[in-house]
């Protein structure tokens, strides 16, 4: 990816998608960008083990490590982490994936 | 340059159109009609013309022959189609073993008849041939080969209905639904748990494996001896054509089923509606399933699948 001058880097949207490639979120997923946290509800009766999930992020900034295939997130009490690297390869933020299910 | 295109388009040196003269002699062609996967049961339609000048004859005889036998309901059609209707063109018409024939009464020098061969049990995961072929009544005959064509190792059944809680279970090995007293009977037999629950929400209508865990299956009281770990997972925008019977040009194929991979795939799915769909692998390992969800009626607690099966063990 191309490397520039810019230095923001943040999620700005989250999506997660099942087997069947619709979402299984209840609602809009909540990004808190100062604490590097994602909180997300989804549908009772996900599987867990194969999800895919798609990051928006700020513009010019890149994902560590990159989103190839499914994603097992089926242990609740250890969130996934990816971490967003800014434009100038400069700045680099961890951001912690916390799943719940719906009851 | 426009008007050079438009004179190549004429057949006379005066500019007006004619129509071209037919070629002499009896001629044909043939039209595969039917796509997708061959599968046992279903059918492989062709459309066949022939014709000549009528200043050389009619047609006595039109003709199929597959190299295997099909099954019954494999015909030939004996009428011509016009915007007025149809016209009888022929008695109707015979099947002795491999030929399909229809012998002509009508005096008629061109036809296009439709022949429907229903795919025998006999065929499953081999190729069949076709040969066309018509007479004239001046003599002449001619011939059109057509195929091989695969016909699928594939099963498949149409509009399975199940019932919360009535005829719940549903096997993939025999691709039937079974009441509770059935699958008490065959527990090895039952694959799939169908119920539908109003909440909790997103619950819906659901496909659950005998095996699963209970928050899967609220309220449900097992046949005893039901303990399938079949695995599932959930499907859209895969509206088989043969399976839902709907306006999607989308096939499950042989090699579909032969390929995909259940590692790590859950035993349930919630949440099911209708275009939805389920692949499902047998706990045994035997038969991989595609299961389309045709329709679902919460008042009623009712699913309608439709299913295509093969064997990989």
């Amino acid at each position: 990816m191309l490397i520039t001058e810019n230095a923001s880097c943040y999620v700005s949207a989250f999506e997660l998608l099942g087997s069947d490639l619709l979402t299984v979120r209840t609602k809009a997923a909540v990004i808190d960008t100062i604490q590097q946290t994602i909180h997300v509800e989804v549908k009772f009766g996900t599987d867990l083990k194969n999800l895919y999930p798609q990051f928006s992020l700020v513009l010019d900034a890149a994902l560590d490590p990159k989103i190839i295939g499914k994603v097992d997130f089926s242990d609740l009490s250890q969130p996934k982490e990816w971490t967003v690297v800014s434009g100038n390869r400069k700045v680099r933020k961890t951001y912690k994936v916390y799943l719940t299910v719906q009851n | 340059m426009l008007l050079s295109i438009w004179g190549t388009q004429s057949c006379s040196d005066d500019g007006v159109y004619e129509l071209p003269n037919a070629k002499a002699g009896l001629q044909n062609d043939l039209i595969k009609r039917s796509v997708g996967p061959n599968i046992v049961g279903s059918v492989i339609e062709f459309a066949y013309a022939v014709a000549q000048l009528p200043s050389e004859g009619n047609i006595s005889e039109m003709m199929v022959e597959a190299s295997i036998e099909g099954a019954t309901g494999t015909w030939l059609e004996n009428k011509s189609f016009d915007s007025n209707g149809s016209v009888e063109i022929g008695g109707a018409a015979t099947t002795d073993g491999k030929i399909t024939k229809v012998t002509f009464t009508k005096d008629t020098s061109a036809a296009t008849l439709r022949y429907v061969y229903v795919i025998p049990e006999e065929a499953k995961g081999k190729s069949v041939t076709f040969k066309f072929s018509a007479k004239s009544t001046n003599g002449q005959n001619i011939v059109y080969n057509a195929g091989p064509y695969m016909i699928s190792d594939m099963d498949m059944v149409l509009d399975l209905v199940a019932k919360d809680t009535e005829d719940a279970y549903i096997s993939i090995a025999d691709m039937k639904v079974y009441s509770a007293a059935e699958a008490a009977a065959n527990p090895s037999k039952v694959d799939l748990v169908y119920l539908y629950r109003s909440s909790p929400a997103n619950f819906g209508h659901a496909l659950v494996a005998p095996n699963a865990d209970d928050k899967y299956l609220p309220g449900v009281s097992l046949p005893s001896g039901l303990t399938n770990g079949t695995k599932l997972m959930k499907a859209f925008t895969v509206r088989d054509q043969q399976l839902a019977r709907l306006q999607y040009g989308v096939y499950v194929d042989d090699v579909d089923l032969q390929t995909i991979d259940f590692t790590n795939a859950p035993n349930f799915i919630t949440g099911m509606m209708a275009e939805y769909g389920a692949w499902v692998e047998t706990a045994d390992g035997t038969y991989k399933a595609y299961v389309y969800v045709n329709a679902v009626t919460s008042t009623t607690k009712e699913i309608r699948v439709s299913i295509k099966r093969l064997k990989v063990k």
